[in-house]
């Protein structure tokens, strides 16, 4: 009974190990890895580190605490943006939405927005409450102007795309995507004609 | 008659018409052991119409004492400084805010998400929150803009824990609309119907259509648009879903929740009663499979006779 067990344990560890260096060895060649995959870990690893930034800035003050007055909360969110700008002076558009990703967000989002009537919906839905273009600058790390209203992201496009942290959101500008960070009152990253015309 | 006392009489008639139809009736039971609150939406223009609609409000909540209000979003329009909470929100609800009603905000597009540390919003730093201010009632106040996954799963928690509590839902986008602007949000409501109607929520409160909007229940649930605090969009409503409907001037809603039930009114910036009724409370099993029995019309109240009056002085 005893050597069964034992030659089980064995057989369960012998395919084990095979199957991870025959996975490594396919990862090394660049085959049997599915490349949207890649891209959306390397998207949620490059929002990860803008988030763990900000909230690291965020713990050294001002606090963005419930608060009776307004200044405050501008005064934190102000400030905080003054310290993301400063640690991120050389972040540039693309950083984070790659031109890899940019292919693969606009191959998850045309289903969202165009061929069904439930997309169409959806597309009436971003047009009708994001702001035009010329209402916000697109440039990374700058500021989301206070006077624009926020996008309208519709629940289809939000379950399409990769899941964002707490405080970073997808927002429309017309038809272009920015990756918005709610704390800072910025953006983070934007890319261009994400919906089709 | 003199010509020289014809003004006087003319502006004398004015003023008494004017009267006349400024003062309103209270057509809720205004009892003394009941919840009662109020309904704002689309507020926030910080111009002359918010003020005049904030003054009838005040001038309500004298004879009406509501404890609450709930805004339906866009709490802000333009800027968010320090003097543009003052002017869209602090100095127009001040005589209500200073009586110690609290405001419970949802956000509607035109919000800054940092509304949120606002705290006479009553938001507790949350995008969306539930609160319930009296045993056996909770209210569910949701980020239409952004319905994620996290919230999804936030509100199916929150309502699964909400047991046979009256259950007032309200955020920005309505989920049925006659409006010719906007419409119904089917997305939306896609998402968020199945779960009303699995933990039995009653009421559905939104904005965004800047006008009154009753519609007739759907599924059993009873939805209200009231987007007409601050902003006006006239011959916009009417259509399939409406039961009742208003878009000629401002307005804002008081209810009274009494037992198993809701009482409602919908009045003007001029005084006027545009709506009122009650909602009967439905029964429903919601450990059972999501069979709904289908709600009754709200009954409309006729005003009562011997109601308290509502002055209205412009």
């Amino acid at each position: 009974m005893k050597k069964r067990i034992l030659s089980t344990v064995l057989v369960a560890w012998f395919s084990a190990v095979a199957c991870g260096t025959s996975g490594s060895a396919a990862q090394a060649q660049g085959t049997n890895v599915n490349p949207d995959a890649k891209l959306m870990a390397d998207f949620r690893a490059k929002v990860d580190a803008y988030n763990k930034l900000r909230n690291d800035l965020a713990a050294g003050g001002p606090k963005l605490k419930e608060t009776v007055d307004p200044t405050a909360i501008g005064e934190a969110e102000k400030v905080l943006a003054a310290k993301i700008r400063a640690a991120r002076s050389t972040a540039k558009r693309g950083d984070i939405f790659t031109p890899a990703t940019e292919a693969l967000f606009r191959r998850l989002l045309r289903p969202q927005v165009t061929g069904t009537a439930d997309a169409a919906e959806n597309k009436t839905t971003i047009k009708e409450d994001a702001p035009k273009p010329q209402e916000v600058p697109f440039k990374v790390n700058g500021e989301y102007p206070k006077e624009a209203p926020l996008s309208t992201v519709p629940p289809d496009v939000l379950k399409a795309l990769p899941a964002l942290p707490e405080n970073l959101q997808y927002r429309f500008v017309g038809r272009h995507l920015i990756l918005y960070c709610t704390r800072g009152n910025l953006i983070v990253d934007y890319m261009l004609n994400a919906v089709p015309s | 008659m003199q010509t020289h006392t014809r003004p006087f009489v003319i502006a004398a008639l004015a003023a008494v018409l004017t009267i006349g139809t400024l003062a309103q009736e209270l057509t809720l039971p205004n009892q003394k052991d009941s919840l009662k609150f109020a309904v704002i939406g689309d507020s926030g223009t910080g111009n002359t119409d918010q003020y005049r609609l904030a003054k009838q409000f005040a001038s309500v909540r004298e004879r009406f004492p509501f404890e609450f209000v709930l805004m339906m979003g866009d709490n802000m329009y333009g800027g968010e400084t320090a003097r543009d909470f003052e002017r869209k929100f602090e100095i127009p609800y001040k005589p209500v805010l200073d009586a110690g009603v609290k405001f419970y905000a949802s956000l509607g597009n035109h919000d800054s998400p940092n509304q949120k540390m606002y705290k006479l919003f009553n938001m507790n730093g949350q995008q969306y929150y539930s609160f319930r201010p009296k045993q056996g009632v909770r209210f569910f106040a949701l980020d239409s803009n952004y319905m994620d996954r996290t919230q999804l799963a936030w509100l199916e928690k929150e309502l699964a824990s909400s047991g046979s509590d009256w259950k007032f839902a309200y955020f920005h986008h309505p989920l049925y609309s006659s409006g010719g602007r906007h419409g119904s949000d089917t997305a939306l409501r896609d998402q968020l119907e199945p779960l009303f109607l699995k933990y039995g929520v009653d009421v559905v409160l939104a904005g965004h259509e800047h006008f009154y909007e009753r519609l007739k229940p759907q599924k059993g649930i009873h939805y209200f648009i009231s987007g007409g605090a601050g902003k006006l969009r006239k011959g916009d409503v009417g259509g399939e879903f409406t039961e009742k409907a208003f878009d000629t001037g401002f307005h804002f809603m008081i209810f009274e929740l009494l037992d198993d039930r809701l009482h409602f009114q919908v009045i003007t910036d001029q005084g006027k009663t545009v709506d009122s009724g009650i909602i009967e409370r439905r029964k429903v099993d919601t450990k059972a499979a999501p069979s709904v029995p289908a709600a009754p019309p709200a009954k409309p109240v006729p005003p009562q006779d011997k109601a308290p009056t509502i002055s209205a002085p412009r």
